[in-house]
């Protein structure tokens, strides 16, 4: 009864996301019509650049907060941001496996039940998305012909609209049921513990990993690389996906840390030492984001090819370079030196805000690819960017944990869960005194 | 050189398993003594935290290796390519952070490792070219399937009756022998 009431809640929250991006796509048809009969693509960002220095009337002020393509460009953003969480969980299930790790066992019920988010509630999310783009609210090449764009033409095997609305949905499908199938085989696991699940598991992994890789690059190409089709960079899929899984393993960090209280669920399965080697992922990955990151701007910067330049130009223009600067420091060189120090990793008044820092870096991390094409002139938050982007967490948040509930919080019966529960306390002085 | 050889090196005891040395490793943590270590023929989880050590500071080595190696990457680039011999490339900056960078941080990866591992020979006092307990013939079993605990005579809690009792009657070991130094 709880569960049925909490699952129509989640329904309900789901709806409203959804309802909101309707209402927002169809109350301001008339403003798209006006815009697109008026100018070329790019007038309302020109507009918004005018508005912005006061020389515009209020009206057409407030038509550029209330406008589609805001409205469409932050909840891009904060899907974005959600996917990254669900990606990033996905592949630490699939790596789980692949390794035949051990030590993950107990948390690994929680890594499967967000990746599961992706089918169906990250697909449901996603058809708003593909409906700005077709009303011309998000990715300029719905509206641009092939043959007056060489740049387009070139790329039109994947940017056109039929292969974006077939391939976005399929994608999210795919990784969906990938997610969902590793998990029914844990939770058929949880029954009779046969030892064959895992390695059906791994099996599927091992292909998986395959799907994960071409399946995420494609999807971030699709929804966020290709705002700006002109763009080419091979390190655009892997920059995506290590991003990624730095704020899921934050994320899991944090989430596994509470659930592992007095009490809760992974209370008898979680020890320090796990949450030592979540910590050091973390960390491994902050420096591998970084590392990613730092390569595609260099090689762009070196070859100074103007194809691959212009993406980049754009983001020094305005407040866009302290953004620039923000994710250079905030993503990596704070978290980097404070995390080098082990006992840190372990103290929960220095992680705890590490967290926090880390999805804000994340989500600004997603700003910066996605908002410098709808505001030119610099960083242009609106009321539109923290609703998104905490109705579609808290949302997400409110689906998982409905999800987790209705199956054991770990596996029950995983050969290696006897790995991941053995830890190595040991006595503090004069304990042993007992024995 | 009579007088020599019956110095006491510390009393050596042999355990059968893991789990009997890391029962003796507590209780000589909880007796007190300092100079002792432990020989395992393979590692053995917690055996850190049952001896009590403390977390190791070799860290801070690599961490003075690793700033050194930045900043003398930057510096050694920006002398070069804007103070001593300005020559535009590319129509590049004569200095950037940017193509510094990779540079400087493998100068960062190469100066880590040395301080790690000239900081760890250090801090261990490696390579050392003697050690008493080569001589014992029990002890060459240490890289077999013998686990050893020795005490040092160097402890200021060290006397060669009352240890050997405590490593027998306390600390259960199967065999105790005095090494002589």
């Amino acid at each position: 009864m709880n569960a049925f009431s909490r699952q129509t809640k989640s329904w309900m929250a789901l709806g409203g996301v959804v309802a909101v991006a309707a209402f927002a796509l169809f109350g301001t048809l008339p403003t798209l019509g006006a815009d697109a009969g008026s100018a070329a693509h790019s007038a309302q960002e020109v507009a918004h650049g005018a508005a912005n220095h006061g020389a515009a009337d209020q009206g057409h002020a407030a038509v550029s907060v209330f406008s589609l393509k805001q409205i469409a460009h932050s909840y891009l953003t904060a899907y974005m941001f959600c996917l990254s969480l669900c990606v990033g969980s996905l592949f630490l299930t699939l790596a789980h496996h692949l390794f035949d790790a051990g030590w993950s066992a107990s948390i690994r019920r929680v890594t499967e039940t967000v990746a599961s988010l992706l089918f169906p509630w990250m697909l449901i999310l996603a058809l708003p998305i593909i409906g700005f783009a077709w009303t011309g609210n998000l990715h300029a090449w719905f509206k641009i012909n092939p043959a007056d764009d060489h740049a387009l033409d070139v790329k039109k095997v994947l940017f056109n609209p039929m292969a974006f609305t077939v391939m976005v949905p399929v994608l999210i499908t795919v990784l969906g049921l990938l997610a969902r199938q590793i998990r029914a085989w844990s939770i058929a696991q949880d029954k009779d513990g046969a030892a064959h699940w895992t390695s059906k598991s791994r099996k599927l992994s091992a292909g998986g990993i395959f799907i994960f890789a071409f399946g995420v690059t494609l999807l971030c190409f699709l929804l966020m690389k290709s705002l700006q089709h002109q763009f080419f960079s091979t390190m655009y899929g892997v920059y995506f996906f290590a991003g990624s899984v730095w704020t899921t393993l934050i994320t899991l960090y944090l989430l596994t840390m509470w659930l592992s209280q007095p009490g809760r669920p992974l209370e008898k399965v979680y020890f320090k030492r796990q949450q030592q080697d979540l910590a050091v992922l973390f960390f491994a990955f902050t420096v591998f984001y970084a590392y990613i990151h730092f390569s595609q701007y260099f090689l762009i910067w070196n070859a100074a090819l103007p194809e691959e330049t212009f993406w980049y130009v754009r983001r020094e223009v305005g407040s866009w370079k302290w953004v620039g600067m923000i994710i250079l420091f905030g993503h990596f060189f704070v978290p980097f030196l404070l995390l080098l120090n082990q006992d840190i990793k372990r103290n929960m008044s220095v992680m705890i805000p590490v967290g926090a820092w880390a999805w804000l870096m994340q989500y600004i991390d997603m700003t910066y690819n996605v908002m410098p094409v709808l505001h030119p002139e610099g960083l242009h938050l609106t009321l539109w960017d923290p609703i998104f982007w905490m109705g579609m967490s808290v949302l997400l948040g409110r689906l998982f944990w409905s999800e987790y509930q209705k199956n054991p919080p770990y596996p029950l019966k995983d050969p290696r869960l006897q790995e991941a529960i053995v830890h190595h306390e040991v006595p503090a002085p004069g304990a042993s005194a007992a024995h | 050189m009579n007088s020599n050889r019956s110095k006491p090196h510390g009393l050596l005891a042999e355990f059968h398993t893991a789990a009997d040395i890391f029962e003796a490793a507590m209780r000589c943590r909880d007796a007190g003594f300092t100079q002792w270590d432990v020989y395992t023929p393979f590692p053995i989880h917690g055996m850190d935290e049952a001896m009590g050590l403390r977390k190791s500071p070799v860290g801070w080595f690599t961490f003075c290796g690793g700033f050194t190696g930045f900043f003398t990457g930057m510096t050694m680039i920006w002398y070069m390519n804007k103070f001593d011999y300005p020559l535009v490339v590319g129509g590049k900056p004569l200095f950037t952070p940017l193509y510094a960078f990779p540079v400087s941080y493998e100068m960062t990866i190469l100066l880590s490792a040395f301080g790690t591992l000239f900081g760890m020979f250090f801090l261990n006092q490696l390579p050392k070219f003697y050690n008493p307990l080569f001589k014992n013939e029990r002890f060459k079993k240490s890289t077999d399937d013998r686990f050893f605990l020795c005490i040092e005579a160097t402890d200021p809690k060290f006397g060669t009756d009352v240890t050997r009792t405590f490593l027998t009657e306390k600390c259960h070991a199967a065999v105790v022998e005095l090494v002589e130094d």
